[in-house]
């Protein structure tokens, strides 16, 4: 019993320091010393000198436009396949699972040398295309699991009762599975637009001039040292995070990052 | 499943199958084209000879494998499988504590124990980073405690000691996510049969819920292992670029040096590695499998397919 009490004792401590970087961006971004040297009272001058500067929300206007165009061609492209595999028993079903899922295996810098060959060897200039391309590629994967997922739960009499009652199969789709697949819809959506949104792996390959995106300007600047503004952003992306998992739901992430994985 | 062996018995089995088909094609056309082919592409400049720009020429060369035999490279190299195997043994000790947490406690607290694990698992993964930069550094909440104490000058920013904290920190939330999963379906009177039976609780670890957790343990080293080596933003950031990972040297043999054929021979190596782990990951599921008696085998059989 003793042991026991020494594992909750670590277990406590793991959630400790999983919530210190957060605190710490969070209440540094306050902080009135500018150099982050001590703690010298509050202050709101981060968050407004962030929003008077015009080159990080040029690049914050890129990251914004590729991630709403990759996360609506991500979930469009998801609720295809998923619907599609839910009514597919046919051979290969598990062949064509493992092809989906496997830009999730594939170590993500690979892949992102792998699209910048293809993009040098075919002269295709780097831009919003190749990001949404690239980016595209690794939250395909999670908007089609998590599709996925709802769409195996769907009782399929359903549509075939929308077809006998003359329901064009497009009016199939938007009378009878979109409603039912909403939740999912919004969380493949939501789950694709924060991968895309902070994605700088693909980004670092696939960005070109012009198109530099919010994490590769962050990751640039950080290099030089660490200004209080980049804490404020930091503690405004933290409140997007947590915006975005309570849409999804507690109970719908758990499903998505716990049951998939089993 | 009714309707559909309904539908297949009124001949009506082509219609939707043929129709779902097609709603196949735009995923599997985005992986193959964006996904596999680039690969492809990557292997055949593997091999390539670089002109005197780092571009693609249409030589045939092992050149760009041999050269990363070089001190210089293969230092990386073997600093990378360190790094490497170090975070993930960590990750997996402490994510197993961690999950065994929360499957111990009441069903409605695991939702939110998990919660607190989801949210910094989708934090941005470059906040997560500069964080340690605030906390580490000179200017942070360490170094002034320290200063109370009239010991100044502390800073951890840049080291080795930061990096280890800073990928640790990345990937125990991918770690405890499939460890949880396999934990949790273990049935509670197993190890409660073990207790009575007087194993004590090293006993129940070793002989119940360690080999059941397992396929969870290698998901997460899966997960860990070759990713960490790819990570390039971290020892830039924590460890100023003195020890670098592959995935540093990918990054500038591609974007710095302009060395397209090393840098693809590089990022195969990755792959390779990868590979030759998913490989061994799935012979030692097999063999924890058939090794097990046939409760255990039927146990995780139905859980791979779940």
């Amino acid at each position: 019993m003793t042991v026991d009490r020494v594992v909750n004792g670590i277990a406590r401590g793991v959630f400790v320091f999983l919530y210190i970087p957060i605190a710490a961006v969070i209440v540094y971004s306050f902080n009135a010393a500018g150099t982050n040297t001590r703690f010298e009272g509050l202050t709101l001058q981060w968050y407004v000198e962030l929003f008077q500067d015009a080159a990080l929300m040029q690049t914050l206007q890129t990251s914004a436009i590729v991630a709403v165009i990759t996360a609506t061609v991500a979930t469009a492209i998801g609720i295809m396949f998923a619907l599609g595999l839910a009514r597919y028993r046919g051979r290969g079903r598990a062949s064509l699972l493992a092809l989906i899922a496997l830009p999730l295996i594939v170590p993500e810098i690979v892949l992102g040398v792998a699209m910048l060959s293809v993009f040098s060897a075919t002269k295709i200039p780097l831009g919003i295309l190749t990001l949404v391309l690239g980016h595209l590629i690794v939250s395909l994967p999670l908007a089609t699991l998590v599709l996925m997922s709802s769409a195996a739960m769907l009782d399929p009499s359903l549509p075939e009762a929308a077809t006998d009652l003359g329901c064009t199969p497009w009016q199939t789709f938007t009378r009878v599975y979109f409603p039912l697949l909403r939740p999912a819809v919004v969380a493949a959506w939501l789950l694709s637009f924060t991968t895309s949104f902070s994605n700088i792996v693909m980004s670092t390959f696939l960005s070109g001039v012009g198109s530099t995106t919010l994490p590769l300007k962050i990751y640039s600047s950080l290099k030089t040292g660490l200004t209080p503004s980049i804490n404020a952003l930091g503690a405004l992306l933290i409140l997007l995070t947590l915006v975005i998992v309570l849409l999804v739901g507690v109970s719908q992430m758990r499903r998505i990052l716990v049951e998939s994985r089993s | 499943m009714t309707s559909m062996t309904r539908a297949i018995q009124l001949g009506r089995k082509e219609k939707p199958k043929r129709g779902s088909l097609l709603l196949l094609i735009p995923g599997i056309a985005s992986v193959v084209l964006l996904g596999i082919l680039p690969l492809f592409i990557v292997a055949r400049n593997s091999f390539a000879v670089a002109d005197n720009y780092g571009g693609i020429t249409d030589g045939l060369t092992l050149d760009n494998y041999a050269k990363l035999l070089d001190p210089v490279y293969s230092k990386t190299l073997l600093y990378s499988l360190g790094l490497g195997l170090l975070n993930t043994a960590v990750c997996l000790v402490i994510g197993y504590i961690t999950s065994y947490y929360i499957v111990s406690r009441p069903a409605g607290k695991q939702g939110f124990l998990l919660l607190l694990v989801i949210i910094p698992f989708w934090t941005d993964f470059l906040v997560r980073t500069f964080a340690w930069i605030t906390i580490l550094g000179s200017g942070g909440p360490i170094a002034g405690v320290l200063g109370i104490f009239g010991i100044a000058g502390f800073s951890l920013i840049p080291s080795n000691v930061a990096v280890v904290l800073g990928l640790l920190y990345s990937f125990l939330p991918t770690a405890i996510f499939p460890i949880y999963a396999s934990m949790r379906s273990i049935d509670g009177s197993l190890k409660e049969a073990a207790t009575d039976l007087g194993c004590g609780w090293w006993g129940v670890q070793r002989r119940v819920i360690l080999p059941l957790t397992r396929p969870g343990l290698l998901g997460a080293a899966l997960l860990t292992f070759i990713p960490t080596m790819g990570v390039f933003v971290i020892p830039v950031l924590l460890g100023g670029g003195k020890d670098p990972l592959v995935g540093n040297l990918i990054v500038t043999l591609y974007t710095e040096f302009r060395n397209q054929p090393m840098g693809a021979a590089a990022s195969m190596l990755l792959l390779i590695l990868m590979l030759i782990s998913m490989v061994l990951v799935g012979l030692l599921l097999q063999r924890s499998a058939t090794k097990g008696s046939s409760s255990r085998t039927k146990r995780s059989s139905t859980e791979k397919g779940a």
